[in-house]
C-alpha cells in the first residue's frame, strides 16, 4: 500500500464520476432524439491483483472505480418484436388504405354511382314503353345506356390506374430497401470496427437499428444479433444483410394489370437469382397482395368486370326478343368494343340510332305494316334490374364484400395500433431517456464528485502533516 | 428498482399525443357527419346499411317511375274517358233524330233530308273523336304506327288490336287504351259509323227500314258504355296504385334517412361531448407534460 493511492483512488473517482454525468448529460441531451437508447455507465471498483503471486501480499483495500464500459440499454428481444408489430402495423395500413381506395371509386352511397345510374337506365325503358312513338325517349334511354358505359370505363380505368400507381410504389419501396441495406451493412461494418477497436459505438448502433426498423416496416425484415455488435437481417428466412455485406431485391411480374393472371403476379425478387422473396411483410407486403390476382384492386376489376357483362347478357338477351320502330328483330344492345368479353372496360352501345331500340314486344300487327307502337318490350326490359340474379343485385353484392372488407381491414389496423403502441411504450420505457431521473442519477454523480475530491483533500492535508510538519526537529 | 413499468417523458408525451389524435379523429369524423347529414359515407361505414340504403334507392326511382308511368296512364284514360262520354252524348242525339225521323206522320221529306245531313254532320265529328289522339297517338288505334283508328271516309277500322298497358307496381299491368275496333260496333260486329251512315241514307230514303238501325244503334250505345264504365274502373284503379306509392314514397324516404342520415340531436350531442373530451385532454396533457425534476431541483 503506497502512500499516494489515497489519490489516485480519489482520482479514479473523479474520472468515472465526471464520465458519468458526461453520460447523463449524453442522454438529456437526447431525450428527444428519435431511436436514441439511453446509455448507462458500468462502473467496476478495483481491488487487489486478481491473480497474486506466490508468498505475495496485500495490504491495502480497493484501489478505486474504473468506467469499464457504457452501456445501450436496450432489450434486444422486446425491439424484435417492436420490428414485427411495426412490419404488421405497416401492413395493415397499407391494406386499409388500398381497400379505402377501391371504396372511393365506387362512391357508394350516393345519387351519382352505378346503382342510381343502373336505376335511371332501367327508367328509360319505362319512359320508351310509354312513348314508343317518341324518338326523343328513344335517344333519352341510348343517353342513359352512354353514361352507364361512360361510368364503367370510369370505374375501369380508375381501378387500373391505381394498380399501376401501386406497382410503382412498389417499386420505389425496393430501391428504398436496397440503399437502406446499404447503410445498415456500412454502420454493421463502422460498428465491428469500432468495437473491436473498443471505441464507442452506441451512437452507430442506435442509428442502425433505427435503419433496420425501417425496413421492417418496409419489407417485414427481421433480425438476428450477429458478431462484434453487427445484427444480421433475414427477409422470410433468407439473409438480406450480413455482417457488412447485403443482397438487393427488385420488383418482378406484369407491368400491366390486364397482364396479372393465378400464375402471373407482381412479386418481390431477390436481384442476384431472380427468385421470390418468400413470406414478405410490411408494405411491401400489402401491395403485392392488392396487387395479385385475387388482390383487393385486379379482384373488383373484375367484380365490376362481372356486373357489366350481367348487364348486358341481360339486357342483350331480352332485347333480342323484341322488334325495333320498323318491325324488325332487336340486335344486342350492349358490345365489346374489342374481340374480348364484355366487361367493364369494353362495354359500348351496339348502335346509336334510336329507333333500333326493340321497344315492341310483338312482330307487326296486321294491318298496318312496318312495325308498331306498342311498348311490351321496353316495359319487360325495364323490370330487368329487379331479382335476385339481376345486374343490380350482382352489383349490390359487389359494394356489400367491399363494405365488409373495408370495414375488417379497418378493424385490424385498430387492433395492431393499440398492440404496437403498447410495445412502443414498454420499449420506450426500456430505451428511453427520463430526465427525473437523470436528474437524479446526476445527483449522485455530482455528490460523489464532490466527496471524491474531498477524499483528495483530505489525503492531501493527511501528506502535508506528514511531509511538511514532520522532521522539524532541531530546526 | 423503477417500479413495474418504467415511464419517461418522452413516453408520456407519445401516448397522450396518441390519445389526443384519437380524440381529435372522433371530433373529425362527427364533424364530417355532421357536415353531410349522412353517416354512411363509404360503404365500409356500415356494409349492411349500404345495401338497404342502396335497395331504398332502387325502390324510390322504381316507385317514381311507376308515378309517371301512372301519370301517363291517367292521361290515357281521361282522355278516353272524355272522348267516350261525348261520344255517347252525340250518339245520343242521333237516336233522337232517328226517332223524329220514324215519325213519318209528323216530319216531312224536307225535314227529314235536314235530319239526315245532321246525322252525316254527327258522323264526321264522331270519326273526328274516335280519331282522338293523346300526345301524337291515337288513343284507340292500339299500336299503330298510323295517326289514325278509323278512315275518314270510309269509316273503316284502320288501327290495330294490340294493347296498349303501363306498369304501375309489381306486376301491376294496367291497360290504358281500349280496342278501338269492337268499342265502336255492336254485339253483331256492326261498326256505329256503318249505322249512321245507314241512318243517314234511310232518314232520306226510306224510313221504313230506321227501327231495325235505331236497334243496331242501341246495341253501339250499349257497347259504348260499357267500355265507357270499363275505362272509369280502371282510372279509378291507377289512382288508387298512384295513392299507395305516394304513402310508399313517404315510407321509404323515411327508412332511407333511418339508415342514411344522422339523427340530428344526437350527433350535435355527441360532437359537444367529443369537443369537451377533446378540451380536457388538452388541459391535462399540458399539466403532465410540464414539470419535472429539473423544476424542483436547484
Amino acid at each position: 500500500m503506497g502512500s499516494f493511492d489515497g489519490i489516485s483512488i480519489a482520482l479514479s473517482s473523479l474520472y468515472a464520476q465526471r464520465r458519468a454525468l458526461d453520460v447523463a448529460g449524453q442522454n438529456i441531451a437526447n431525450a428527444n432524439t428519435d431511436g436514441y437508447s439511453r446509455q448507462r455507465v458500468v462502473m467496476d471498483s478495483m481491488g487487489a491483483p486478481a491473480t497474486p503471486a506466490m508468498w505475495s501480499t496485500w495490504q491495502g483495500g480497493g484501489s478505486g472505480v474504473a468506467v469499464s464500459s457504457i452501456q445501450r440499454l436496450r432489450d434486444g428481444f422486446l425491439e424484435m418484436r417492436g420490428q414485427t408489430a411495426h412490419a404488421t402495423q405497416e401492413e395493415l395500413s397499407m391494406n386499409a388504405q388500398a381497400t379505402a381506395r377501391v371504396e372511393g371509386v365506387f362512391n357508394e352511397p350516393s345519387d351519382n354511382a352505378l346503382q342510381s345510374i343502373l336505376g335511371e337506365f332501367w327508367s328509360g325503358f319505362d319512359a320508351v314503353a310509354n312513348r314508343p312513338n317518341d324518338l326523343a325517349a328513344r335517344s333519352q334511354l341510348l343517353q342513359r345506356g352512354q353514361t352507364l358505359t361512360d361510368w364503367m370505363h370510369q370505374a375501369s380505368g380508375q381501378l387500373s390506374a391505381q394498380w399501376s400507381s401501386y406497382r410503382d410504389q412498389l417499386t420505389n419501396i425496393a430501391a428504398e430497401v436496397n440503399s437502406t441495406a446499404a447503410d445498415v451493412a456500412n454502420l454493421n461494418a463502422a460498428v465491428m470496427r469500432g468495437t473491436q477497436a473498443n471505441l464507442p459505438v452506441n451512437e452507430l448502433a442506435d442509428q442502425r437499428d433505427k435503419l433496420v426498423m425501417k425496413l421492417a416496416e418496409l419489407v417485414g425484415a427481421t433480425t438476428k444479433a450477429g458478431d462484434s455488435g453487427t445484427v444480421d437481417v433475414y427477409l422470410g428466412g433468407a439473409s438480406l444483410i450480413r455482417g457488412s455485406t447485403y443482397n438487393q431485391i427488385q420488383v418482378g411480374g406484369p407491368t400491366m394489370m390486364t397482364e396479372v393472371s393465378a400464375t402471373n403476379a407482381v412479386s418481390l425478387q431477390w436481384a442476384k437469382d431472380s427468385s421470390a422473396v418468400q413470406q414478405a411483410g410490411g408494405t411491401g407486403n400489402a401491395i403485392v397482395n392488392a396487387l395479385a390476382d385475387g388482390g383487393v384492386i385486379p379482384g373488383f376489376t373484375k367484380r365490376l368486370d362481372a356486373v357489366a357483362a350481367s348487364v348486358a347478357s341481360a339486357v342483350n338477351t331480352q332485347h333480342k326478343l323484341g322488334y325495333d320502330l320498323a318491325g324488325n328483330a332487336g340486335t344486342d344492345f350492349f358490345t365489346a368494343s374489342n374481340a374480348n368479353p364484355v366487361g367493364a372496360a369494353n362495354i359500348v352501345l351496339a348502335f346509336s340510332d334510336p329507333a333500333k331500340v326493340a321497344a315492341s314486344g310483338v312482330a307487326t300487327v296486321p294491318p298496318a305494316t312496318g312495325g308498331n307502337l306498342d311498348g311490351g318490350n321496353a316495359d319487360l326490359m325495364s323490370k330487368l334490374g329487379v331479382g335476385p340474379t339481376a345486374p343490380d343485385a350482382v352489383y349490390r353484392q359487389l359494394v356489400v364484400d367491399l363494405g365488409v372488407q373495408g370495414q375488417t381491414a379497418t378493424r385490424r389496423l385498430d387492433t395492431q395500433t393499440q398492440i404496437t403502441q403498447q410495445l412502443d411504450n414498454s420499449r420506450d420505457a426500456q430505451a428511453g431517456v427520463s430526465l427525473d431521473e437523470e436528474m437524479a442519477n446526476m445527483l449522485l454523480f455530482q455528490r460523489a464528485y464532490e466527496a471524491a475530491a474531498r477524499v483528495m483533500t483530505t489525503v492531501d492535508s493527511a501528506l502535508d502533516t506528514l511531509i511538511n510538519r514532520t522532521g522539524l526537529v532541531g530546526r | 428498482m423503477y417500479g413495474s413499468v418504467r415511464v419517461t417523458q418522452r413516453s408520456i408525451s407519445d401516448r397522450s399525443l396518441a390519445a389526443l389524435q384519437a380524440n381529435l379523429d372522433r371530433v373529425g369524423k362527427t364533424q364530417q357527419q355532421l357536415s353531410s347529414g349522412k353517416q354512411i359515407s363509404k360503404p365500409s361505414d356500415d356494409p349492411t346499411g349500404t345495401v338497404s340504403a342502396l335497395q331504398l334507392r332502387s325502390e324510390q326511382q322504381r316507385m317514381a317511375q311507376w308515378q309517371r308511368n301512372a301519370d301517363d296512364g291517367i292521361g290515357w284514360l281521361g282522355t278516353i274517358d272524355n272522348t267516350l262520354t261525348s261520344t255517347i252524348d252525340q250518339v245520343q242525339r242521333v237516336r233522337d233524330l232517328t226517332l223524329q225521323g220514324m215519325n213519318t206522320g209528323a216530319t216531312s221529306q224536307q225535314s227529314r233530308e235536314a235530319l239526315a245531313t245532321e246525322v252525316s254532320a254527327i258522323r264526321d265529328s264522331l270519326i273526328g273523336l274516335a280519331n282522338t289522339r293523346y300526345l301524337d297517338r291515337p288513343v284507340f288505334g292500339g299500336t299503330t304506327t298510323g295517326t289514325a283508328a278509323y278512315d275518314a271516309a270510309t269509316g273503316g277500322f284502320v288501327g290495330d288490336q294490340s294493347p296498349v298497358a303501363r306498369t304501375v307496381g309489381y306486376d301491376a299491368q294496367v291497360r290504358v287504351d281500349v280496342d278501338g275496333k269492337t268499342t265502336f260496333e255492336n254485339a253483331a260486329g256492326k261498326n256505329l259509323f256503318a249505322v249512321l251512315t245507314s241512318i243517314a241514307q234511310h232518314l232520306s230514303s226510306d224510313p221504313a227500314q230506321l227501327s231495325t238501325d235505331l236497334g243496331d244503334l242501341d246495341a253501339v250505345t250499349t257497347t259504348l258504355s260499357t267500355r265507357h264504365a270499363e275505362v272509369g274502373a280502371r282510372y279509378n284503379r291507377i289512382q288508387q296504385m298512384q295513392a299507395q306509392h305516394d304513402t310508399r314514397q313517404v315510407d321509404l324516404t323515411n327508412s332511407l334517412a333511418e339508415v342514411e342520415s344522422i339523427d340530428l340531436p344526437k350527433t350535435i350531442m355527441t360532437l359537444q361531448m367529443q369537443q369537451v373530451g377533446y378540451q380536457a385532454a388538452l388541459g391535462a396533457t399540458a399539466k403532465v407534460i410540464q414539470p419535472s425534476l429539473v423544476d424542483f431541483l436547484r
